[in-house]
């Protein structure tokens, strides 16, 4: 049964234990504490934005301007910074700024019905050359001293990320899993007039569910930025790319009704590691896009085998029942 | 009316018109014949890809692959002609094959395997620029086409009109005629409302879908050949982001994403919005950000419009792309009074917001009426004449707006404009793009400038575009990175390739004593500029430094924190390394965050970049020294260089030019001389501050 369960992330899953397995082998430096928690930690802000697409998906929709948000984020975190908020109202102010980009978007399609993907697209174009205009491109520097990892020291602040991703991946996994409003993102996103006609009310789910994806890149924004000294304007750049790949890789149906947090954690991990891992190998960073390439195809394409195999498995249960 | 325009067509014509005549108010010569031909002739590359989507989008699918096809198709073509020896005419045709390689592969996995287009392509994305950065190690640079090809993409017919606009004409009659006119092109609509249905009226829903992506990639290969003809060079990096502005195009001109509705006839005037609003605002001199903000305005507003007023979707079975969601739509006809009124507030703000920004138009709305009279159209002006009273232009470009290397050039320049008192338009690509440098400068050209100082991105690709500017009397100087040498009258040289790689080899060396290990952080694997630098590095090693070794080149894509990342593996793949050496401005603080995080107090950072981004890196030790010239001064010259030949002061064959507050500068033959590099190290960095 729990075979079953983990059947979608199952594929990545064996694809990632084979990348890992490699490296391990040509170059088991790969797998120092060191570099493990470098790329925890680089890759923390990408599974704070996976996470968020793999709701926007699940529900049916899609979001490709989050690139865009990030980018106006980071830049918001550094004016915020420079205004003298306190440090620690600043996961706040920036779950509320990300949330209110969302909440434009959420409006648009959830309550206007308007298409996801020419809305995003929209806000994809919009928020970047207005985010250029506004800062010329300048980067946001001279920020107070307890900017950079919140004050709190290097060490310390490190765990900080980690944790604060690991627990909002947590929830959100449990949420999707065990409470009615999670239930609802899957059930607005397999039929969205059965979730009505079932008392559930679709346009205020597709909201809620972009208001979170603002927020959580509102907050992957200021966890990426704090890492650092100075916020550069033009941070995010393909950001939404990578986001939905390693969704769509983890197995999320891209359709909606069907994916779990699981798969986009494997999914961040595969696509996230590939880069470091080639360089640890020894090989070109000139293939690097291709592989990833490669690696998207080859996700969907043995999904939909598996797919296939399952319909018809099915079909045959349901003949030999008829049968009967 | 609406089943004569199924689509968006009068909405869209509206707002063209609109553009038009707030445009020929404020832009100078935009109404002009020669415009109007410009204005088609950039639409072309992207038109194509356009074409070919709208049957894609009307059958309920999308293709993104198609920029990255360009860049593949490109790389194609120019390894064929010039390394396998095929005879062009040949290559071309087999250019052409490539993409209808790549549109069956798309096409097998969606019309076959049945997975979702976007997934797919968004796959094939990836995978087709890959391959064709990888097959050019990024750095081939195919140029030198012959002249009877490149009239392909720059010549004229008769004179004025661009030849490959007659192969859009082509297109899209022959698009339209088969789309709306014949039986199969009527089936397509038929899939995009339902595949299913289709497929029970007796038609093959999985070979027309085939036929359609196999179209689109051969579009994309047939935009790349007019790309490549357009620019004269092939590299891995042509149409990169063309995918979204065609399904932009589509889109605005009303046909529906999830399928069964979509005209050719809006298509094309939903690119015509979108260049004419480019194109436009480039010949106002308003900042060209706009762009972005309006496209996504226009576009979230027509598909806003469409929904009011059609009493909603009907419920479609999205099939391929979306489904469900859409079916409850037809339940919400009406539209609740609340609904209405927050949309009413939002367009009240949106007006604000676009009243508001017109106050810039307004500002040259007048200085256009104070100038000159408006609405003449007059034969483009050589630029040497310079209307008494009217104060001259010069027209600055840098390679990228958005860098902090061109920003600290343009506090400069606009320095040497206000002494001079000249009108200084500051405009360029927001990233690294060859087409789009050409794309400003034939806007400039048009607008007629009196000076065009430009930083090359590639020399190649621009040099018969500022042939054309200085035909018709315009000065030309570059600065920062020079073109052919017949394509400007001078270069305002801060330092050759030759010199900052030898000085950043130098520094290097001299960091590590002359042994040891170092790792490169370069920009993009395909930038032109890099690459050479590269050159230089290697050949001075293998000059001076026998005991340097060069581990790795990593690339950064000019993102800070993609060089961190980078960084970090290279200090733990090559723990040996003693130098990481970055050079792209924004590189620099990246690779310094990355050894001070890993508290290796062995390896030190040197590179490009600029005083303020690495300021407390240097201070910290981390960073010892960047290599680079004052670049404020290097915008203050070009502008006063560019401005002393369109005044006469200045003529070839000079020696020295009296450059303002900089005094007299020399001039070694056509290159106007800044000074050798810099060395900046915390004994002289808070002398600088830009």
């Amino acid at each position: 049964m729990t075979f079953r369960r983990y059947q979608r992330e199952l594929p990545p899953a064996l694809a990632l234990a084979a990348l890992l397995g490699t490296v391990g082998v040509v170059a088991p430096s790969f797998f120092s504490a060191m570099n493990l928690r470098d790329l925890a930690l680089n890759e923390a802000p990408v599974l704070l934005v996976a996470i968020g697409v793999t709701l926007v998906i699940l529900v049916g929709e899609i979001d490709i301007s989050v690139g865009s948000q990030f980018a106006v984020c980071s830049v918001a975190a550094g004016w915020f910074a420079k205004a003298g908020t306190p440090m620690a109202l600043m996961p706040a102010c920036l779950l509320l700024t990300g949330g209110a980009m969302g909440a434009l978007n959420g409006w648009l399609v959830g309550v206007l019905r308007l298409p996801s993907i020419i809305v995003t697209l929209a806000m994809l174009v919009a928020w970047r050359d207005a985010l250029r205009w506004v800062t010329d491109g300048a980067w946001v520097q001279d920020l107070p001293v307890n900017f950079q990892w919140f004050g709190l020291g290097h060490g310390t602040a490190q765990w900080v990320i980690v944790l604060a991703v690991l627990s909002v991946l947590g929830g959100a996994g449990w949420t999707l899993r065990n409470l009615a409003a999670g239930r609802a993102v899957y059930a607005v996103g397999s039929d969205a007039e059965a979730a009505r006609l079932a008392g559930i009310e679709p346009p205020l789910v597709i909201f809620s569910v972009f208001v979170a994806m603002g927020a959580l890149t509102g907050l992957a924004a200021l966890l990426n930025a704090v890492r650092f000294a100075a916020v550069p304007a033009n941070a995010g750049i393909g950001l939404e790319m990578k986001a939905i790949a390693a969704v769509v890789v983890g197995g999320t149906l891209i359709t909606g009704g069907r994916g779990s947090l699981s798969g986009t954690l494997v999914g961040v991990a595969l696509l996230g590691t590939i880069g470091t891992a080639l360089s640890f190998v020894g090989i070109n960073p000139f293939w690097e896009k291709a592989l990833q390439g490669a690696i998207i195809l080859a996700a969907i394409v043995s999904d939909a085998t598996i797919a296939g195999l399952h319909h018809r498995v099915r079909l045959f249960r349901r003949a030999r029942v008829v049968a009967r | 009316m609406e089943r004569l325009f199924p689509g968006n067509e009068p909405a869209l014509l509206a707002v063209i018109l609109l553009e038009c005549l707030v445009f020929a108010l404020t832009g100078e010569h935009f109404l002009s014949i020669a415009n109007a031909f410009e204005i088609t002739r950039l639409s072309v590359e992207v038109g194509l890809l356009a074409l070919a989507l709208t049957p894609v989008i009307i059958t309920g699918g999308i293709d993104l692959s198609v920029g990255s096809m360009m860049g593949l198709s490109a790389v194609t073509l120019g390894w064929l002609w010039r390394d396998a020896g095929v005879a062009l005419p040949a290559a071309v045709a087999l250019t052409l094959i490539v993409g209808i390689a790549g549109g069956l592969l798309n096409a097998w996995m969606i019309a076959r395997l049945k997975l979702a287009p976007l997934i797919v392509t968004l796959g094939t994305l990836s995978l087709f620029r890959g391959i064709a950065e990888g097959l050019t190690r990024g750095i081939e640079n195919y140029s030198g086409f012959p002249a009877e090809f490149r009239f392909l993409g720059q010549g004229y017919v008769g004179g004025v009109v661009p030849t490959q606009l007659f192969v859009f004409v082509a297109a899209t009659l022959g698009v339209a005629w088969w789309l709306h006119r014949s039986a199969y092109g009527r089936g397509l609509f038929a899939i995009g409302h339902s595949a299913e249905g289709a497929r029970f009226a007796g038609i093959r829903v999985g070979r027309r879908l085939t036929v359609v992506y196999m179209l689109s990639g051969v579009a994309a290969s047939a935009a790349a050949i007019i790309y490549v003809a357009h620019l004269g060079q092939a590299k891995s990096d042509a149409g990169t982001g063309y995918e979204l502005l065609a399904i932009t195009a589509v889109v605005l001109g009303g046909a529906s994403i999830f399928g069964g509705r979509g005209t050719v006839a809006g298509t094309v005037l939903g690119l015509f919005a979108i260049v004419i609003l480019r194109n436009g605002l480039r010949l106002s001199g308003l900042p060209a950000e706009l762009t972005g903000i309006l496209t996504g305005a226009l576009l979230v507003g027509t598909i806003l419009v469409d929904r009011l007023s059609r009493s909603g979707w009907r419920g479609r079975s999205a099939g391929v792309l979306r489904r469900g969601v859409t079916s409850l739509a037809g339940r919400q006809d009406q539209m609740r009074n609340s609904q209405v009124a927050v949309l009413s507030a939002m367009i009240l703000a949106g007006s604000l917001i676009v009243a508001g920004s017109n106050w810039m138009l307004v500002r040259s709305l007048r200085s256009a009426f104070g100038g000159q009279p408006a609405l003449t159209v007059t034969p483009l002006v050589p630029g040497s004449t310079i209307a008494a009273g009217r104060a001259p232009v010069v027209a600055m470009m840098p390679k990228a707006k958005g860098d902090p290397y061109f920003i600290s050039a343009r506090i400069g320049a606009d320095a040497a404009a206000t002494e001079l008192g000249i009108s200084l338009l500051w405009d360029g690509p927001t990233e690294l793009d060859p087409a789009k440098q050409n794309e400003v400068i034939e806007a400039w050209i048009t607008r007629g400038v009196d000076a065009i100082a430009v930083s090359v991105e590639n020399k190649a690709a621009i040099s018969s575009v500022l042939r054309t500017a200085r035909a018709r009397g315009i000065k030309v100087v570059t600065w920062d990175a020079d073109a052919e040498a017949d394509a400007r009258d001078f270069l305002v040289n801060q330092a050759t390739p030759q010199g900052i790689g030898y000085a950043l080899t130098d520094e290097t060396a001299r960091i590590m004593g002359g042994d040891g290990e170092f790792a490169i952080v370069t920009a993009s694997l395909t930038a032109a500029n890099q690459n050479e630098w590269i050159r230089y590095i290697k050949e001075r090693i293998a000059q001076r430094y026998p005991g340097l070794r060069l581990v790795a080149i990593q690339p950064s894509d000019g993102d800070r924190d993609r060089a961190f990342a980078e960084t970090q593996t290279i200090l733990k793949v090559h723990p040996r390394v003693k130098v990481v050496m970055a050079i792209a401005a924004p590189a620099v603080p990246g690779a310094a965050e990355a050894v001070k995080q890993s508290g290796r107090t062995d390896v030190k950072v040197t590179g490009l970049s600029l005083p303020n981004l690495c300021r407390s890196y240097i201070k910290q030790g981390v960073i010892e020294s960047i290599v680079l010239w004052n670049t404020v001064d290097l915008g203050y010259l070009a502008v006063e260089a560019a401005s002393a030949m369109a005044a006469g002061r200045l003529h070839r064959g000079d020696t020295t030019l009296m450059a303002g507050r900089l005094g007299k500068v020399q001039i070694v033959g056509d290159e106007i001389r800044l000074g050798a590099p810099f060395v900046f190290n915390k004994s002289n960095i808070d002398r600088f501050n830009f």
